[in-house]
């Protein structure tokens, strides 16, 4: 479902050349749940940008569902990250100024659909993770948890085949952190295809595969 | 999408209000403006009515001389005519074309008040200044022995006095219940310049023994030059010794005329270009930071399917909602001025203002979000996800 072959990153400035990611292989498998660990500053958020369409490797190829993306348009990409990806952030990235319900349907607003579908699609998303309550609530009114419940309800508004996920639990508590884990978990038994970011070994045991990043370098 | 650039400017209504009331102000600032130069402007599309390029304006002033003063005009009048330079020569009142002096009195017809310029002139008047009779005739001096007092009308008053009727050989009565008897409607007549409107003007004949009215316009043959001035005045002063003797060329009296307008909306325009420029610099330098305020929330949409282009429709469609804001509510005052008819201006002069103003705003919007929007576009998602 994604795959990439000899991935490199490299991030130039006048005085310095830094290599982010060296020599990545990655192929994950379709229902896959996939955790990409290592310590900070190892080119994880890289990796998952990459995969998520969001940058562009230096080298190497990326193919999604066997189609390499190097020469897609601005517009097909963003088509691809619409359609097939939905985003989950360590940061939430709700935006402050619209209700819970608007911050999920944010994705639909990039397809043709009707403003009604969108309410739909979103209560339904919304319901999926417990928070049909609080559709009217506006982010500020949320508790850490909440928030992430409504990124991932704004991940998955669209039906998406891939979710992202950069450190999902970075900024909860433990008791939390499982909670949202669990979620993703059962959108990963109900056929999404996740791969997440993680810090956190315990987190990243429950997943169905392992892969290390240290400087830059996949390294299991 | 439109409902949702609504509800995000909705819900920060209160961060924008500083910035909605500035384009607010600067609407109303506008829409001034573009009233003053509409107003203008139309009136200065609409054709003057009379020719006056060869046209003198010679004003004797009888000073400490009291004696025989009707006898010395009539002598004058005389005299001017004589001279083989000159087409025509007629008397009026000190309002000439161009001039400061206005004469104003209110006529009432059938219970209808129409407040208008009055000129006291004679039967050549429209001779001198090419004035076409549109119905009827110019008066001449017989007309002084009927009972009523001949006017010749312009075509606004007659629309004004006597709505769908003709006013021709219709009795009128001034205020003070003198009355007149129109015998003739000319087209157009701007006293005051192509700047004035075509206000309701009334031309009473002059009384042959007036002794109040010293006003001469001279037409002269082409070519006449300031000798011939020279020997004029000279010749005036001879006959009337001690009188001031003055001559004027309407084509001057007529751009000074048109610098006194002009110069206020100049004035207006500089200001208003000023306000307008801080307001634009203003918006750029706020949507700038609102931009790099908003990086986060550029790369969330751009990882959730925002192409550069909708990126920067965004901000331009923000932009745009949030002048249809103030749009809005300076429209409920600017509405109020062709509705409650404020300054006697046509309605239609309101809503050009209106609809010039509403697009200016726009554009300047549009020109000022421009630059911040596509540098929002151009912001790579990962950088501004990374930098939230």
């Amino acid at each position: 479902m994604i795959k990439l072959q000899n991935v490199e990153k490299v991030y130039r400035t006048s005085s310095i050349e830094t290599l982010a990611l060296n020599n990545i292989n990655v192929d994950v498998k379709k229902g896959e749940f996939v955790s990409i660990m290592g310590p900070s500053g190892c080119g994880k958020s890289t990796l998952l940008n990459i995969i998520g369409l969001l940058d562009a490797p230096s080298k190497g190829q990326i193919e999604i569902d066997g189609s390499p993306v190097e020469r897609y348009t601005d517009k097909h990409l963003a088509e691809l990250r619409n359609r097939k990806l939905g985003f989950i952030f360590q940061s939430f990235h709700l935006i402050n100024d619209l209700s819970v319900i608007d911050n999920v349907e944010i994705p639909l607003l990039y397809r043709n659909t009707s403003g009604k579908e969108r309410r739909e699609l979103a209560q339904a998303a919304l319901e999926k993770v417990g928070l049909s309550n609080r559709m009217k609530h506006f982010p500020k009114q949320l508790s850490g948890g909440q928030k992430q419940r409504v990124a991932i309800a704004r991940a998955i508004v669209g039906n998406p085949e891939i979710i992202l996920a950069d450190e999902p639990t970075g900024n909860l508590d433990s008791a939390m952190g499982n909670e949202i884990l669990g979620i993703l978990q059962k959108l990963n038994s109900d056929g999404a295809t996740i791969v997440m970011v993680t810090h956190d070994e315990a987190m990243a045991k429950k997943t169905d595969r392992l892969i290390r990043l240290f400087d830059g370098t996949q390294v299991g | 999408m439109l409902r949702h650039l609504f509800k995000l400017i909705w819900n920060k209504k209160g961060t924008h209000s500083l910035l909605i009331i500035e384009v607010w102000a600067a609407f109303m600032v506008l829409f001034g403006v573009l009233t003053l130069i509409v107003f203008n402007l139309r009136n200065y599309l609409q054709p003057i009515g009379f020719q006056y390029e060869q046209v003198w304006n010679l004003e004797l002033s009888s000073n400490q001389d009291t004696t025989d003063i009707a006898a010395k005009l009539q002598r004058t009048m005389q005299r001017v005519r004589s001279y083989s330079e000159v087409t025509a020569a007629s008397r009026m009142s000190s309002n000439t074309p161009f001039s400061a002096n206005q004469i104003g009195n209110s006529v009432n017809y059938n219970k209808v008040d129409v407040g208008a310029d009055f000129y006291y002139t004679d039967s050549e008047f429209n001779r001198v200044l090419d004035v076409p009779v549109k119905k009827g005739r110019w008066y001449a001096d017989a007309d002084l022995v009927g009972k009523f007092i001949p006017i010749v009308i312009n075509q606004v008053m007659e629309n004004k006095l006597f709505q769908n009727e003709s006013g021709l050989n219709k009795v009128i009565k001034r205020s003070d219940n003198v009355t007149y008897k129109v015998v003739g409607v000319v087209d157009k007549f701007k006293g005051k310049g192509l700047f004035m409107s075509d206000s309701p003007a009334l031309f009473q004949l002059l009384e042959k023994n007036d002794r109040w009215n010293s006003n001469i316009l001279i037409k002269t043959k082409p070519g006449t030059d300031a000798n011939f001035e020279a020997r004029l005045v000279k010749d005036v002063a001879m006959m009337l010794p001690g009188w001031g003797v003055e001559v004027g060329y309407l084509k001057d009296s007529r751009k000074n005329r048109e610098n006194l307008t002009l110069v206020p909306v100049l004035i207006f325009l500089i200001v208003s270009g000023f306000l307008l420029t801080n307001v634009a610099l203003g918006l750029f330098g706020v949507l700038n930071l609102n931009i790099a305020k908003r990086k986060g929330e550029i790369g969330l949409r751009r990882a959730m399917g925002a192409t550069e282009s909708k990126v920067t429709g965004q901000f331009l469609g923000e932009i745009w909602v949030l002048a249809t804001f103030s749009l809005i509510i300076g429209l409920i005052f600017a509405v109020q001025f062709p509705l409650m008819n404020v300054f006697d201006l046509d309605k239609e002069i309101y809503i050009i203002a209106i609809l010039a103003a509403v697009a200016v705003i726009y554009i300047i919007v549009t020109l000022c979000a421009w630059f911040p929007s596509k540098q929002a576009a151009m912001i790579h998602p990962a950088v501004a996800l990374h930098e939230e």
